[in-house]
Formats: structure tokens, C-alpha cells, sequence
């Protein structure tokens, strides 16, 4: 009976949200990374987590992979606390590490033997090897004598054969060139679009998340600065400039809801805003400042970032 | 799973292992060679009356081999989990971690000990024609402490291989190099007899030590 119930609670629980991570705070010694970070990620959804460097992505990353305990706060993947997770629930997580980290010593055909014993049941040999075959490598060559290219293959086969429910993948950009990238996130989006699968992934090239993602959090230094839909977040914001008034000073703008990082670029003033230009026109008002040209320009997620979080 | 396991461990070390048994069963085969060679040319009466007077057992250059080959196949099987932390792969698995970091502790001691045990029937063998049971019994326990060594390092080297942090690492591998030290405070043969069970429980506690360095890295510890 007992027994019975253990397998029962060892499923993989129905929630609405795969993750769900409430009031996250962590800190390296004395250097905090971020307080109180709560969000979720539906199910079915790809979440892309932006953020510059330090920011805390891989924190995050590793915080949902369980290999960081978190200084506060706590997250559920599927129901389970990550921390005292059943190791039977790692089965519905796929993980890819930072570099496409694979056993370096295997080749292609032990380290496809090697995991799917761990996942009887669900393993899929044949999408494996289907990637396999794209890559011009021997059957025997190892996977410290591929390119980096190739070994992201073999990290993202590997994950497609294991089937999990949920995918966790920390900077799949990193090191990859055009056109590995560009077949990475399109087997990705593929896969888990049919599978109807969750991802939750980082990236520094964000030309490739927007091929890529529902959903965006865009991570600023201990918090986090918007987090939607990639559609809405596109359809939203803006980069606007105009020619700037006479003594203009920057410190006019500080603190205005919407409008981030203001620049003065030869004259022209430049900002990005995600509020309607009615509504800014009214805030710079409010300030003092009458702008009559007005310029509006729609964005892609790359130029958003940038404006949201401020180039340097 | 645990085949699977076992499996990565023996692609890890497998070409160590062939290498390591190579030297330890030539070396003692070697040390061997000269126990024979001396009985030829000085007389078995003269060589056993050397042992039992002079407490020489022919074999001394032997003592550290086996810590040699101990730390080096901790290096060979933990180092590549600790590449760009592989290990985390290894425990993303759907398989205890507990067992996992067990089962690889536990391919490593067999394989050390099948490695030893060859080179110890080898001596053994090769003494039963030239000297007595009593001096054979006397050689063999004086060079038990140098394989109980080779475990003890082999799970001390695991300990601070798998360690997440530098400063810690550091730490432990002045703590091994000490408790390493228990194993050749004396030259004296048969000196640890009485000591040997102590030891032998010593290193058997040396492989929880292990558990405390991969909780450390599932806690996210680094420098």
C-alpha cells in the first residue's frame, strides 16, 4: 500500500505551471544576486530568461537544476520542490548544460547506450539517431574529438531521445556558429511545438531566442524588468527619438514609468518605452518638456533588450 | 543502471586500469625475480637469516605503488566528472545520488583491490618454492599496510577530486597527506599487525568523505 502510494507520488503532478518559483532571493557572500524573484512558466510554453551578464541567469539555472540552494525562496518543477525532488522526477527534466557539456570519453553509440537505460519506457533511440545522421562523424569517433557545433547535437539528441516534460537549457548559443545555431533552435522549436513539451532556456544571442520563444523574462541587476509574452512585449515596445529641446538635461527623465534609459546622441534624444506615445507625450509634459516630432519605431527582441536594460 | 554505471567507470579508467595492472603485477614480478636471483647466488639458509635477522624483506621498494596507483585512478575516474562539471550530468540522472556516487566508489575499490590482490597471489606464488610459510606470512602482512594504503588514497584522492572549492580542496588534500603519513610511519616489518584492523576501518570511513564533497557541489558551493 505503502509502496503503491510512493509510485503515485512519484508522477509528475498536473499543474497548471511546470515552474513555480516563489520569492527567490540569493546571494554569493556578501553580493546579492537578486531578492524576492517570483515567476512561473506555463505548461507547454518556452520561456526565455534574458538578462546581461551577472545578472543571475545561470543562478537561476542552477537553482532549477537543484545543484544551488537558494538563499530564500523555493521553486517546484512539476509539483516537486527541486530540492527534495524524488530522483525518479529527474526522468521528466532534460538538462543541457552550459557548452553542450557531454561525457567527453563516449562516442555517439555508448553514450546513447549509456542513458537510455536510465529511461526505460520513454527513451527514443530513433530521434537520436535521426540527429545523429545529419552530423559527418564516425559511429566511434568521441565526443572530445567533435567540434562544438557537433557536440550540441549530441546534447540536444540526447535530450529530444529522453522525452522529457520539461527542458532546461543554460546558453545553448554558447560557441555554436549560424548554422548550428540556426538547426538547434529549429529542431528544438519543432520538437517541442509537436510534444507539446516546456522549455525554460538562456541564451546571449537573442536573434535566436525570438526564432524560439513564447514568453520572456528580461532579468535586470536583483530583479526583474518585464516578463510576457515575447508577442505582446514586441507589440508594446518602442524606440522613439526626436530632436532634443533647447538645454535639455537627461535628469529631466529620470524615474518616468515606461521609459528606459534615455540617451542624447548629437541632439537627438533616444529612448525606448513601453507606453503608448499618447501616454508619453503626456509624462514629458508633465516634465516640461513639449516634443512635438516624435518619432516611433517598431523593434525586435535584440533592440528591446537593449533599450530595456541600457547598453552598458 | 548501476550496469550503465559501471559501464561509464570502465570507459573512464579501462586503459588506466590495463596499465596499472601492467606495472603492479611486472613490478612485483620484478621484485620477485631478484628474491630468486639472490637465493641463487647467496643460498636460501643466508637470505632467511637475513630476513629473520636483519628485517629485510626484499620488497620495501614496493611500499608506495599501490598509493601511486590508487591516486592516480581517483584522477582518472573523478577528474572528467569534475571537467566543466560534468558531474552534474551524472547526477541530473534519474538514479539516487547516494548510489550513484556509491556505486562508483564501489567499481573503483574492486577494481584497485583485483589489481592488488593479483600482484599479492603473485608474490605469494612466487615465494611458496623459496621461502617458508612463517616468511612468506612475514612478507606478505609487512606489505598490507602499502595496499591499504593504495585504497586510503584512492578514496582520499576521490574526496578532493569531487570537492567543489579550491580553498577546501587544499585543506583536504593536507588532511589526506597526513592521514596517508599513518601508513608509512614505520619500516619495520609486520609493525602494523596489531594496528591493521584500525586501519582498515579508517579507510573504510574515508569513503563517506566522498558523499560530503558531491553534497557540497548538489549545494552549489565554489569559491
Amino acid at each position: 500500500m505503502q509502496a503503491e502510494q510512493h509510485k503515485i507520488e512519484q508522477q509528475p503532478k498536473h499543474a497548471e505551471n511546470v515552474i513555480e518559483c516563489q520569492n527567490l532571493s540569493h546571494r554569493y557572500g556578501k553580493r546579492l544576486i537578486y531578492k524576492d524573484l517570483s515567476f512561473s512558466v506555463p505548461r507547454g510554453r518556452i520561456l526565455g530568461l534574458l538578462g546581461k551578464n551577472g545578472t543571475g541567469k545561470t543562478t537561476t539555472i542552477n537553482i532549477l537544476s537543484g545543484y544551488l540552494a537558494p538563499t530564500a525562496g523555493c521553486c517546484t518543477i512539476l509539483g516537486y520542490d527541486v530540492r527534495h525532488m524524488p530522483h525518479t522526477m529527474r526522468r521528466h527534466i532534460g538538462l543541457l548544460i552550459e557548452g553542450h557539456v557531454q561525457y567527453q570519453f563516449m562516442n555517439i553509440e555508448q553514450i546513447e547506450r549509456f542513458y537510455a537505460a536510465f529511461y526505460p519506457n520513454q527513451w527514443r533511440r530513433d530521434a537520436y539517431y535521426e540527429l545523429m545522421r545529419k552530423l559527418r562523424v564516425a559511429p566511434k569517433q568521441r565526443i572530445s574529438r567533435m567540434s562544438c557545433g557537433q557536440r550540441s547535437q549530441v546534447a540536444l539528441g540526447l535530450i529530444l531521445a529522453q522525452n522529457p516534460q520539461l527542458l532546461v537549457l543554460d546558453d545553448f548559443s554558447l560557441g555554436l556558429d549560424p548554422g548550428y545555431r540556426r538547426l538547434f533552435v529549429d529542431y528544438l522549436r519543432e520538437y517541442a511545438r509537436a510534444e507539446q513539451r516546456t522549455v525554460f532556456l538562456t541564451s546571449h544571442i537573442i536573434q535566436d531566442m525570438e526564432r524560439l520563444i513564447d514568453d520572456c523574462i528580461i532579468m535586470d541587476y536583483g530583479r526583474i524588468l518585464v516578463q510576457r509574452p515575447v508577442r505582446d512585449l514586441l507589440s508594446l515596445t518602442r524606440s522613439y527619438t526626436c530632436p532634443a529641446p533647447d538645454r535639455f538635461d537627461l535628469k529631466t527623465l529620470d524615474n518616468l514609468n515606461g521609459i528606459y534609459h534615455p540617451e542624447l546622441n548629437r541632439g537627438t534624444l533616444e529612448f525606448t518605452a513601453t507606453i503608448p506615445l499618447g501616454q508619453i507625450e503626456l509624462l514629458l509634459k508633465q516634465r516640461g518638456l513639449e516634443i512635438d516630432a516624435l518619432k516611433s519605431r517598431k523593434i525586435n527582441l535584440e533592440d528591446a533588450f537593449i533599450g530595456l536594460t541600457g547598453k552598458y | 543502471m548501476l550496469k550503465s554505471i559501471i559501464l561509464k567507470e570502465w570507459l573512464k579508467t579501462r586503459w588506466y586500469l590495463i596499465f596499472a595492472a601492467i606495472v603492479t603485477i611486472a613490478y612485483s614480478a620484478f621484485l620477485m625475480l631478484r628474491m630468486h636471483r639472490a637465493i641463487d647466488l647467496k643460498g636460501a639458509a643466508h637470505i632467511w637469516e637475513v630476513m629473520l635477522l636483519r628485517d629485510t624483506i626484499f620488497i620495501n621498494s614496493l611500499s608506495v605503488l599501490p598509493l601511486l596507483v590508487g591516486l592516480v585512478l581517483a584522477l582518472m575516474q573523478f577528474y572528467p566528472e569534475m571537467q566543466r562539471k560534468c558531474l552534474k550530468l551524472t547526477l541530473h540522472l534519474p538514479f539516487s545520488r547516494m548510489q550513484t556516487t556509491l556505486a562508483m566508489l564501489l567499481y573503483g575499490l574492486l577494481a584497485l583491490v583485483l589489481c592488488f590482490a593479483m600482484s599479492f597471489i603473485l608474490m605469494r606464488l612466487s615465494m611458496q618454492t623459496i621461502l617458508p610459510p612463517e616468511l612468506i606470512k612475514h612478507v606478505l602482512l609487512s606489505s598490507l599496510p602499502w595496499f591499504t594504503a593504495g585504497i586510503a588514497a584512492y578514496l582520499l584522492g576521490a574526496w578532493v577530486i569531487l570537492e567543489p572549492t579550491w580553498k577546501r580542496r587544499i585543506a583536504y588534500i593536507l588532511l589526506s597527506a597526513l592521514l596517508l603519513r599513518v601508513f608509512f610511519v614505520s619500516d619495520t616489518p609486520e609493525a602494523y599487525n596489531q594496528f591493521m584492523p584500525w586501519l582498515a576501518l579508517l579507510t573504510l570511513l574515508c569513503a563517506s568523505l566522498s558523499w560530503l564533497s558531491v553534497h557540497r557541489f548538489i549545494d552549489g558551493q565554489q569559491d
